[in-house]
């Protein structure tokens, strides 16, 4: 992952939304994730109260968090697992980096985690020389693309298949094939070489069941499992919301996760992992080293956005998210993308780093509709907004402009005065047409869209005329 | 001042962070709920929905009274994917008896584990006996107890798992709620062959493990 650079949203999207490639790839994938996601949905008839116990128990681990964190430590301890705590990113690399050097390890085949990429954890291993392998396919093909996921599911959902097609060409030196299971088979052929000659397994972690300090991984390739099982030593790198109360609670999160992010029942591969191999054992690593991230979290715990440590990553709201589905994930900068992510950057960043994002959304509410735990992302949003607005990091023509508008909709004649001077403003230029054209500041808007013009008779003058009540005159 | 460990010093901030009150200091928050479900209980109707699921999934099930039965159906869905050697556990007497039986069936040879351990194996069917299964979802469960092994269905072309119909149970909550006392190091749970939506979000099997699972389910 390179820096973060949420700043340059706006350039960012406007690149994107002139990308034909990107375009095209995310109309064809985007409808596709969530018509399968609405068929699910539909066909589960214990969503909604799922739903409800998923976002209690999320909630209820929250505020215990120490507790369960603490639990999970002491049973994954007991059954073998090394546990290390990072409080920030550079922590987190240190731990890793110096397991591998201590095992002695220069070849790590590694699946997809978010987490991973939020601490910088692949250039620090390559720099204490670690090759570190791909598996998951989609941060396979944009490893060999050089560039950052743009999904927290589905990594490569910005690439067209020709341009997979032309990445196996051209760098790894297959022959040219537009065939996806081709494609696939290609992939498989490499990556299995790889699987049996790294030396150490690296995967995040879906879920940490506090009650027997296991660790569950979902994946549909099941480059998890073999990750988690071939190599000598595995590590895991979870950051520390990812803890559940029990075992028990796990089916009740794998439906939910694997519905909102596929629509699936259940995702292909879910591997429960209880402590490194024991005596016995046919296979399984030697050593299990979980990394328990910080970075940050502790400090969201305790105020206002508490309950975006609820989420599970399926990536629903960013499908959902017109937002999302216009520009794609590398516009919001960072690992995490669409709303989730326009909530979690800025917490995790800071404000000043991230200040654009919680500006790039509708407040449309669709994200808040799907979430699985049910994280009033959009509240959350409009939090955040007024927290830039309180840290000073607007422009004072922003600050005026809002100002000018609270006041205006504070006061009903104000309001209905300034809607009739636009009406007949409007009459005279536009003709009660569209507008195609508007100076600074709104010419952001107009150079893109018209903007419909001001009807001549705002609607709560013609509501009264029509029906002759209303609160106002009650 | 923080704690020397950095386990402890996480603690100490997250206790921190939420305000170091006593009165939340409960240990277990409340169990998770019987929320409603479409699948029927156990017994053929289990059967039938685990058989459902599994194909909905993109998995193949073989039913009947007996193995011999379902041997030409097998050994002719395992030449189909072009499946050259078969691949059972040294302690799985039951996934040996089906893999002798099939080898008149095909050109099939019994592999060792050192086959398919290989970048370029021939085509394999790992062959197993599958712990239970999981009616709601069409789920084979795997554990790692017993000096059970997962090779057949991790890095083989074809995954055979045979389960007799008394193994599937209606919901995930009965194959993983009794694992917490004594859990194994691992559980896997495999619903239909290894797949892939990274490309175009269009599915595609056999990304890393095997690209058909097929469920034998007798008696």
């Amino acid at each position: 992952m390179t820096d973060p650079r949420p700043h340059a949203f706006s350039r960012s999207a406007e690149s994107a939304l002139a990308d034909p490639d990107l375009q095209a790839a995310l109309s064809c994938a985007i409808p596709r994730l969530l018509e399968r996601r609405r068929a699910a949905v539909a066909a589960d008839p214990g969503f909604e109260e799922a739903r409800d116990a998923a976002s209690r128990i999320k909630a209820e681990v929250l505020d215990d968090l120490d507790l369960h964190l603490e639990r999970f430590i002491a049973e994954a301890g007991k059954r073998g697992a090394k546990i290390h705590a990072a409080r920030d990113g550079a922590q987190a690399r240190d731990i890793a980096a110096g397991i591998a050097r201590e095992e002695g390890i220069t070849l790590a085949v590694k699946g997809k985690s978010t987490v991973a990429g939020e601490i910088g954890l692949n250039p620090a291993l390559e720099a204490a020389g670690v090759s570190v392998v791909e598996s998951d396919l989609g941060e396979y093909i944009v490893r060999l693309a050089g560039e950052n996921p743009s999904h927290i599911v589905a990594s490569a959902v910005h690439k067209t298949r020709e341009q997979v097609a032309r990445l196996f060409n051209v760098v790894l030196g297959e022959p040219y094939t537009e065939e996806i299971p081709a494609l696939v088979g290609i992939a498989r052929r490499r990556l299995r070489e790889k699987f049996f000659a790294a030396g150490m397994g690296i995967t995040g972690a879906n879920f940490l069941c506090a009650d027997t300090g296991s660790v569950a991984i979902v994946t549909n390739g099941g480059n998890g499992r073999i990750a988690a099982t071939l190599p000598r030593v595995h590590l895991v790198i979870a950051s520390i919301d990812k803890v559940i109360p029990r075992l028990a609670d796990l089916p009740l999160f794998l439906r939910l996760l694997a519905r909102s992010a596929t629509g699936q029942p259940l995702s292909s591969y879910v591997s429960v992992l209880t402590g490194p191999r024991r005596p016995g054992d046919a296979e399984g690593p030697e050593k299990l080293h979980i990394v328990l991230v910080d970075n940050g979290r502790s400090a969201i715990l305790q105020g206002k956005y508490r309950d975006i440590l609820a989420c599970i990553r399926c990536g629903a709201c960013l499908n959902v998210c017109p937002v999302y589905r216009s520009i794609g994930g590398h516009a919001y900068g960072w690992v995490y993308p669409g709303p989730m992510g326009s909530v979690l950057s800025p917490l995790l960043l800071g404000l000043p780093d991230a200040a654009p994002l919680p500006d790039a959304s509708t407040l449309c509410g669709a994200c808040a509709e799907v979430c699985p735990v049910r994280i009033p992302l959009p509240d959350m949003l409009l939090a955040l907004r007024s927290d830039a607005r309180a840290q000073g990091l607007r422009t004072p023509g922003e600050v005026l402009g809002s100002k000018l508008y609270a006041g205006a909709m504070a006061r009903a004649g104000v309001l209905e005065a300034l809607q009739r001077i636009a009406g007949i403003v409007s009459q005279l230029l536009w003709r009660n047409k569209a507008i195609g054209w508007l100076p600074w500041p709104f010419s952001g808007w107009t150079a893109r869209r018209d903007f419909p013009a001001p009807a001549p008779q705002p609607f709560r003058r013609l509501w009264k005329k029509q029906r002759g009540i209303g609160p106002w005159n009650r | 001042v923080e704690p020397v460990d950095p386990k402890a010093a996480l603690l100490s901030r997250i206790r921190e962070a939420l305000g170091n009150r006593v009165e939340r200091r409960r240990r277990d928050s409340s169990a998770a709920p019987d929320v409603p479900h479409a699948g029927p209980g156990a017994g053929p109707a289990g059967v039938a929905r685990f058989r459902e699921r599994l194909e909905a999934a993109g998995g193949t099930v073989l039913e009947g009274p007996g193995l011999d039965p379902l041997l030409p159906a097998l050994a002719e869905a395992l030449r189909r994917e072009g499946v050259a050697s078969l691949l059972c556990p040294e302690n799985d007497g039951q996934a040996r008896t089906v893999a002798e039986a099939l080898v008149p069936f095909g050109p099939f040879a019994i592999a060792g584990e050192g086959e398919v351990r290989q970048a370029a194996p021939p085509v394999t069917a790992g062959i197993q006996s599958a712990e239970s299964a999981v009616a709601e979802t069409g789920t084979i469960v795997q554990t790692s107890r017993g000096g059970r092994t997962l090779l057949p269905g991790l890095l083989t072309d074809v995954h055979v798992a045979l389960l007799p119909p008394d193994a599937v149970v209606p919901r995930l909550e009965d194959a993983l709620g009794g694992l917490a006392d004594d859990p194994p190091r691992a559980v896997s749970l495999i619903t239909g062959p290894s797949r892939t939506v990274d490309i175009e979000a269009t599915p595609a099997a056999g990304v890393h493990g095997p690209r058909k699972v097929i469920a034998v389910i007798t008696p």
